[in-house]
């Protein structure tokens, strides 16, 4: 089956093709179309995982393309960590698939919506499969053009629009430091291929200056896809699209490539301490600065976009410090419950028709089915115990503490104090206390967009299951059996750090519950707090006062500060940027006035310029 | 000479010439003995069926040798064929865009000009990319541009079209001025106008300082005459007055037959002459080695100011004129980092130039002819008007952008790679390339948000001419086809014209 990955991407690519040819004509039942070719890709890649299991890495290429004497290939690529990706995209993928056939119901350009999905998914198939920096180049860049469609998919509103216009060009301005990246690397080795290269950086053939500059150059890259501080602003208006959308792109697989990147290049990485420093500290700072904006958002979209913005810098965080496992194992989990919380999102946006929290309330016993798998991806997230992301998050405070860089340590547990709060204000303030106005005619959304849920919410509570340090890390070491690049992420952990890990998650989940939610009956996972938690139930008062005099304040300060920075220093400096090329334009086009005679004398100033510098200083007068 | 002189060339090699020479002739006489009420349009396929015999004939000397005849004025080297190729099939595709151009307010009689002005530019071209001497080199540009100076002004009774021409004939005579001096410089210091010949002399009398100094001066005033045809900086200041003026097929045919005729001239002139003549006393580089610099800074200026002043742009056509100054910077780019596959480079950027160039003006035309005007307003909504029509002008817009997966792509990758693979790298340049590509995002990307992303102005249904559906799809083909394998074209050109070795022999 290995050998045949390639028809993979193929089977999406397809479906694009039919339904741009015969979408007019299928109307909504392009969504059979679409979903039986992902389908078919979904089985496919799981075939090849299961053979990855027992079978060596496969690999095949031809040549592409010849310049003089350099010969550059093409082909594919299956080893541990893509044909695991090939399986989380292509079940994504297949259940948004599904997923849309409820949520875009009724839409005008409803086979449109499901051509752009099948070119994006075909894309990022592409992208996981290919062996070599250029071929993944191309696909990186086509990924990016079914993202900017699919986000400005709603283009009568203007924030569409231009969220679709931003999200492309601030991730382009990563792809040029990916491609400068790509090209220095071919430079020093006189070769695309992942192998070559880093077969040449642990030769040493590749001076350690050289090494540094380039994968920070790729990590530019990787950071404009995987929105990290500061190419990050694009990511929340990026919800402006529809939000199947933002399940499949902006949660479990485009946002999640620079984090494949990195993960892919990490031989490379693991080369420089610089770089993987740079990685790190990205990330560590990306996840609690995002977390904190988080903490202040009334769109429920705009919570989980900053929430996988923050996530996101955890994975960097991990890769950074050394921890590719822990990584590679938080990419895997995120992608179920981020996206499980993205189609739940989207489920009760259907419901309620608006995505403002404070409008919402009560939904708990309306969406009975939306409701209790809300709150399993908010469990994961936030990670408590048994879940999911209880495992993976786990697995990168303890890299982080390994490696020895406790401020980075401390920042990602405090982000994970974020994380726990923010993401159960939101639950809370969607789900219980009263019903608003707006929420009289709620009814559940559709067995379509109900039974991915569900598939997700599965995956979301035992996903976690496959690398613990109780059951075993059956991850960890199949991802680095065979490959002599990479050490085994998972040494010793220490317990306080499992324990720490959760006990700052309830501490937020208890400050959420306290702020958002205290009129309501007691839950059942606050039971096992004890007499802690009900002194400080009694002391209601004074913990609400505690909590307006300090954190609230502090968490206020620095989510002011932050976005501060994120409004002026950020956007200033690439209005800056902009504003400067434009003026430049504005000038370079009043130069042009029209006057046949100026032309010409510009002709023979650049002429008269040319030969003064020759006479100066190549001519006779040396 | 006599007649067996004359009769012992081998004329079967300027076949492609006598074939375009022989249909511009007919076309006339044609045109002058027709009755006038005659519709002149069917001439187009007249002319058509011409330039595909010539590519027939063409490809039928493919195998020959380098053959040099008329006192080596004339020679059909590789460089020659593989040029030549590419201006065929450009100027085939610009006559499918006459043979469907409507201007508002008609062509009536001056339709059948209009075809054979094309063709006789097609052939002064066609003789530059095979001249050996400065003589026959000037002659075809001039041919070139005196037959492109009457096209511009093709719409007689439209002030914008007569403008055009008006501009186009002031700044053409100052860039020949020029030009001619510059050529006089290597005469009157060489003594022979064979460009094989000037090259051997040079080489001799460079070890001589006052020498060097003039065959600098030369170097300068001929690289600055012909920046004119390429429309690159310091000349560049007329393509957008006269691009936005002229008819839409006479825009597409100076954007690519004029620029490509450009580019060969420049690669004759400065390859032979400068690249084996030395460049200062120790004779140890060569004097475009050395003075590469001065090319590099044309490029960098070409494209930052082509496409910083295109985001300015609302007309489409003036939009594309500064974008097309900005591709003549990067093919300058190869030139200037001379290196390995410098050829290859420039031939496969020229080739994907023009088909999606001709592709995108194919489109404009149609579209700027329908609505009767120029504003890129005008592409609102084409999505819903004409799905295929607006994919394949997406299609044509990533590719000058430079989005992988398309022709334009691999073009930029080239000459990318040749700019830091030469010794010295050029990373400033490289740099300026890549920046200048960012910046041109935007203003294509605009272009893209209006197809797409806003309503259209007008439901009507758009009907696409044979003539311009056919050069879409041959675009639109070429541009993906070279863009996935690019190794087709590459290998094309490497089976057939070799490494260019015959250049200097």
């Amino acid at each position: 089956m290995m050998e045949n990955a390639w028809i993979i991407p193929l089977f999406p690519l397809i479906s694009f093709l039919l339904l741009l040819l015969l979408g007019k004509r299928l109307k909504e039942s392009s969504a059979y179309i679409g979903i039986a070719f992902t389908l078919f890709s979904l089985l496919f890649s799981l075939l090849v995982l299961w053979e990855r299991f027992t079978s060596p890495t496969y690999k095949i290429g031809t040549e592409w393309l010849k310049i003089g004497d350099l010969s550059i290939t093409a082909g594919m690529e299956v080893n541990q960590l893509n044909a695991l990706m090939l399986v989380i995209v292509s079940l994504v993928s297949f259940l948004v698939h599904m997923y849309s056939k409820g949520y875009m119901q009724g839409e005008e350009r409803f086979s449109v919506f499901y051509a752009y999905l099948g070119l994006f998914t075909f894309a990022m198939l592409g992208l996981v499969l290919s062996p070599n920096l250029l071929q993944l180049y191309v696909f990186w860049e086509l990924v990016g053009l079914g993202s900017f469609l699919l986000i400005g998919f709603y283009f009568y509103k203007e924030e569409a629009k231009q969220a679709a216009k931003k999200a492309f060009i601030m991730t382009r301005i990563g792809d040029v430091g990916l491609f400068i990246g790509m090209i220095l690397l071919f430079w020093e080795t006189g070769s695309f291929e992942y192998d070559a290269i880093f077969k040449a950086a642990a030769e040493g053939s590749i001076s350690e200056g050289m090494i540094t500059l380039t994968a920070i150059f790729i990590f530019i890259g990787a950071m404009g896809k995987s929105g990290q501080f500061p190419l990050h602003t694009w990511l929340p208006d990026a919800m402006e699209g529809p939000t199947p959308v933002s399940a499949l792109i902006h949660a479990a697989t485009m946002v999640a490539a620079g984090v494949y990147l990195v993960a892919a290049m990490f031989p490379l990485f693991s080369e420089s301490s610089t770089a993987l420093l740079i990685v790190a500290a990205t990330g560590a700072f990306t996840a609690i600065f995002a977390a904190s904006i988080g903490l202040v958002q009334t769109d429920i979209k705009r919570v989980l976009a900053y929430s996988t913005v923050s996530q996101l810098g955890y994975m960097m965080l991990a890769l950074g410090t050394a921890g590719y496992v822990a990584g590679v194992f938080h990419l895997m989990t995120h992608a179920f419950f981020k996206a499980l919380l993205f189609l739940a999102a989207g489920s009760v946006i259907h419901a309620v028709h608006t995505q403002n929290i404070e409008e919402m309330g009560g939904l708990w016993k309306k969406l009975k089915i939306t409701g209790p798998l809300f709150l399993i991806g908010t469990l994961a997230i936030s990670g408590v115990p048994l879940f999911s992301g209880f495992f993976s998050k786990d697995e990168i405070l303890v890299s982080a503490w390994n490696h020895g860089n406790y401020i980075l340590f401390f920042l990602a547990l405090i982000a994970a104090f974020f994380t726990a709060f923010y993401m159960f204000r939101l639950f809370f303030l969607v789900f219980t206390g009263n019903q608003k106005k707006e929420a009289q005619n709620v009814h559940e959304s559709p067995a379509s967009m109900t039974i991915p849920m569900l598939i997700l919410g599965f995956l979301a509570v035992v996903s976690g299951y496959v690398n613990t340090p109780w059951f075993g890390t059956f991850l960890g070491d199949w991802l680095t059996k065979g490959n002599h690049y990479l050490e085994h992420g998972h040494e010793d952990s220490p317990v306080w750090i499992m324990l720490a890990a959760t006990l700052v998650s309830l501490a937020g989940i208890t400050l959420a519950y306290m702020i958002y939610s205290k009129r309501s009956i007691s839950r059942d996972w606050l039971g096992g707090e004890g007499s802690m938690m009900y002194n400080i139930l009694y002391n209601k008062y004074y913990a609400d006062e505690f909590y307006n005099l300090s954190i609230v304040r502090l968490t206020g300060i620095i989510s002011v500060f932050f976005s501060y920075i994120d409004r002026f220093i950020v956007e200033g400096l690439v209005n800056g940027v902009t504003g400067t090329v434009q003026k430049l334009g504005k000038i370079g086009s009043r130069m042009q006035t029209g006057q046949v005679q100026q032309y010409g004398t510009i002709a023979f100033f650049g002429l008269a310029v040319l030969l003064i510098i020759f006479a100066l200083t190549g001519g006779i007068f040396e | 000479m006599n007649l067996d002189t004359l009769l012992s060339y081998e004329w079967g090699h300027m076949a492609p010439e006598f074939i375009i020479l022989a249909v511009a002739a007919l076309l006339s006489l044609l045109d002058l003995f027709l009755p006038k009420s005659y519709n002149r349009r069917s001439l187009a396929w007249i002319a058509l069926v011409g330039i595909l015999v010539a590519v027939v004939s063409l490809i039928g000397l493919l195998d020959s040798k380098s053959v040099s005849i008329l006192h080596d004025t004339f020679r059909l080297d590789s460089f020659g064929k593989a040029f030549k190729l590419i201006l065929l099939i450009g100027a085939a595709c610009v006559i499918l865009l006459a043979e469907s151009y409507e201007p508002k307010e008609g062509l009536k009689e001056y339709r059948g000009e209009f075809y054979y002005l094309f063709l006789t530019g097609l052939l002064g071209a066609m003789v530059m990319t095979s001249s050996g001497d400065l003589i026959t080199l000037f002659v075809g540009l001039e041919l070139l541009s005196i037959s492109s100076y009457i096209l511009a002004g093709m719409r007689k009774k439209n002030p914008g079209s007569n403008e055009a021409a008006m501009k186009y004939v002031i700044n053409g005579g100052i860039s020949t001025a020029i030009t001619l001096f510059g050529m006089s410089y290597l005469y009157g210091l060489s003594g022979t106008t064979n460009l094989k010949e000037m090259s051997g002399a040079m080489s001799a009398q460079a070890a001589n300082g006052q020498f060097l100094y003039l065959y600098g001066l030369a170097f300068f005033m001929v690289l600055i005459g012909l920046s004119f045809k390429l429309a690159s900086a310091p000349f560049h200041m007329w393509a957008p007055d006269v691009y936005q003026g002229s008819p839409t097929p006479v825009t597409a045919f100076l954007s690519v037959v004029s620029k490509t005729a450009g580019f060969v001239i420049l690669l004759r002139i400065i390859l032979t002459l400068f690249l084996t003549m030395p460049g200062d006393d120790t004779q140890k580089l060569s004097f475009l080695e050395t003075h590469s610099i001065y090319i590099s800074c044309l490029a960098g200026i070409s494209i930052i100011a082509g496409n910083v002043i295109a985001l300015r742009q609302r007309n489409i056509k003036r939009m594309f004129a500064y974008s097309s100054i900005a591709h003549a910077g990067y093919i300058l780019v190869a030139i200037s980092a001379l290196g390995y596959f410098t050829f290859d480079a420039v031939w496969f950027y020229l080739l994907a130039y023009l088909l999606m160039n001709l592709g995108a003006f194919a489109v404009i035309q149609l579209i700027t002819d329908s609505s009767h005007s120029e504003d890129i307003a005008d592409f609102a909504g084409l999505y819903r008007r004409s799905p295929l029509l607006a994919a394949g002008f997406a299609v044509f817009i990533l590719s000058l952008a430079g989005i992988p997966g398309t022709a334009g792509f691999i073009g930029k990758l080239n000459i990318f790679m040749n700019a830091l693979m030469t010794d010295p790298g050029h990373f400033v340049l490289a740099s300026i390339m890549i920046a200048g590509t960012v910046i041109s995002y935007f203003y294509y990307f605009g272009i893209m948000t209006q197809m797409f992303f806003r309503p259209a102005a007008s439901t009507e249904k758009i009907k696409v001419p044979a003539g311009i559906g056919a050069v879409v799809v041959l675009a639109l083909a070429g541009t993906i086809l070279f863009g996935v394998a690019p190794n087709t074209a590459l290998d094309f050109l490497h089976n057939n014209f070799g490494s260019f070795n015959d250049f200097l022999k």
